[in-house]
């Protein structure tokens, strides 16, 4: 039994039995510990950072990408528009060509009939002066009065009416 | 029982028998317990903290910002000596509820605690302020005081390892006492065998003496270190 208030060795003792406490515990439990969780706390930091970073860099390319959308919209609706002007201006263009075509093709027919009409007539009036010449020329021949003349060109005419129109 | 000062648990053979009390080997077993709570705690660290881990990291933290906040930012590697000066007070206080003597009940463990405070104290002050500056505190206010100075100096670790003592001890002294009494009290009713008033009674003598005393006395020397030994510095 030692004094209630007596120094001795335990004094020494419990110096250096805290001391190796101090150094065990500063080395196993402080230290590493104290280091994980600073080196956490750094990362989570970093990690939080890089997400903000992140989602700006997000938004700046949504951004961009909406006012490309937009401008795309826009192009969109010019090439639309510019597309309708030119089918448009075509399609005037083809109906013109179309309707002028139409009007030289009608004159060309009008012209051409005038012309079949003239030569048809043309022709009569060749084949009805042969014609004459032809039974002029009978007549010729064979002397006859006034009103067998006559009663021959009538009768001429009336054939040849016939004959004629008959082709 | 004749007096409440340390047994001798064992003598080691060597400069002719050195006693080691029950204190010591109290201490050794505080220490087995503390360092295979680090040994575990520092052995697998996981990027998140589970179970275990949390309470580990947890009680560091505490400490830490405990010593930043008292001692301030740039005193953070007092850290661990605070810590383990916290841990080990604890624990040594809390003691008693084992039945078993406080560490702390023995003036050599509070004492050489005090004086490693000291030690740290001026080691300190003038490693920060620089000898002359530290010399230079002893004469302030006014030259004459410096007697009185070195006596309040002198007297810091001596109060502290008292207050630490004289609680802890008071509280040992009075619980042993207490056991001492109910038995005899069990004995005057017939149960010699069996001191049935021992139980239940002490409860509350050990909520006061032991845990809210022993807390708040180990927070009280950590605390009054951590102030004495960052004054000395700023």
């Amino acid at each position: 039994m030692l004094g209630l208030v007596e120094f001795g060795w335990t004094f020494v003792f419990q110096i250096v039995n805290f001391l190796i406490l101090y150094f065990v515990l500063k080395k196993y439990l402080f230290k590493p510990i104290t280091g994980y969780m600073s080196n956490r706390t750094e990362k989570i930091e970093n990690a939080f950072k890089d997400a903000e970073n992140k989602t700006k860099e997000a938004n700046e390319l949504y951004e961009e990408y909406k006012l490309k959308l937009e401008n795309i919209k826009e192009e969109r609706n010019n090439i639309i528009k510019e597309a309708t002007r030119r089918a448009e201006e075509r399609s005037d263009e083809i109906i013109k060509v179309a309707e002028e075509d139409a009007k030289k093709l009608v004159e060309r027919a009008t012209q051409d009939i005038e012309r079949e009409k003239q030569k048809a007539v043309n022709e009569l009036k060749d084949q009805l002066s042969s014609l004459a010449i032809i039974t002029a020329s009978k007549v010729i021949e064979k002397e006859i009065d006034q009103q067998t003349h006559q009663q021959l060109i009538q009768k001429f005419i009336d054939e040849v009416g016939e004959v004629t129109w008959q082709n | 029982m004749e007096g409440f000062g340390p047994r001798i648990a064992f003598e080691l053979p060597i400069f002719g028998g050195i006693p080691i009390s029950d204190t010591v080997v109290n201490t050794w077993i505080i220490m087995a317990i503390l360092i295979a709570f680090a040994v575990l705690a520092s052995k697998k660290l996981e990027k998140i903290p589970k179970g275990f881990q949390n309470v580990t990291e947890a009680i560091v933290e505490s400490l830490n910002s405990l010593t930043v906040q008292t001692m301030g930012e740039d005193k953070l590697f007092f850290a661990p000596y605070m810590g383990t000066l916290f841990l080990f007070l604890l624990l040594a206080n809390l003691w008693g509820l084992l039945g078993l003597r406080q560490p702390t009940a023995d003036i050599n463990t509070t004492f050489g605690l005090a004086i490693m405070t000291f030690i740290a104290i001026h080691f300190f002050g003038a490693k920060s302020k620089g000898i002359g500056g530290y010399l230079k505190g002893f004469f302030e206010p006014l030259p004459f005081l410096f007697p009185l100075n070195v006596m309040g100096e002198l007297s810091t670790p001596i109060s502290l390892a008292f207050r630490l003592f004289g609680n802890m001890v008071g509280g040992f002294i009075i619980i042993g006492l207490l056991y001492g009494g109910l038995t005899s009290l069990s004995n005057m009713i017939g149960l010699s065998f069996f001191p049935i008033f021992q139980a239940g009674v002490p409860i509350i003598f050990h909520l006061y003496f032991d845990l809210f005393s022993g807390v708040l006395q180990s927070f009280i020397f950590v605390m009054l270190s951590m102030v004495f030994i960052s004054m000395q510095m700023d």
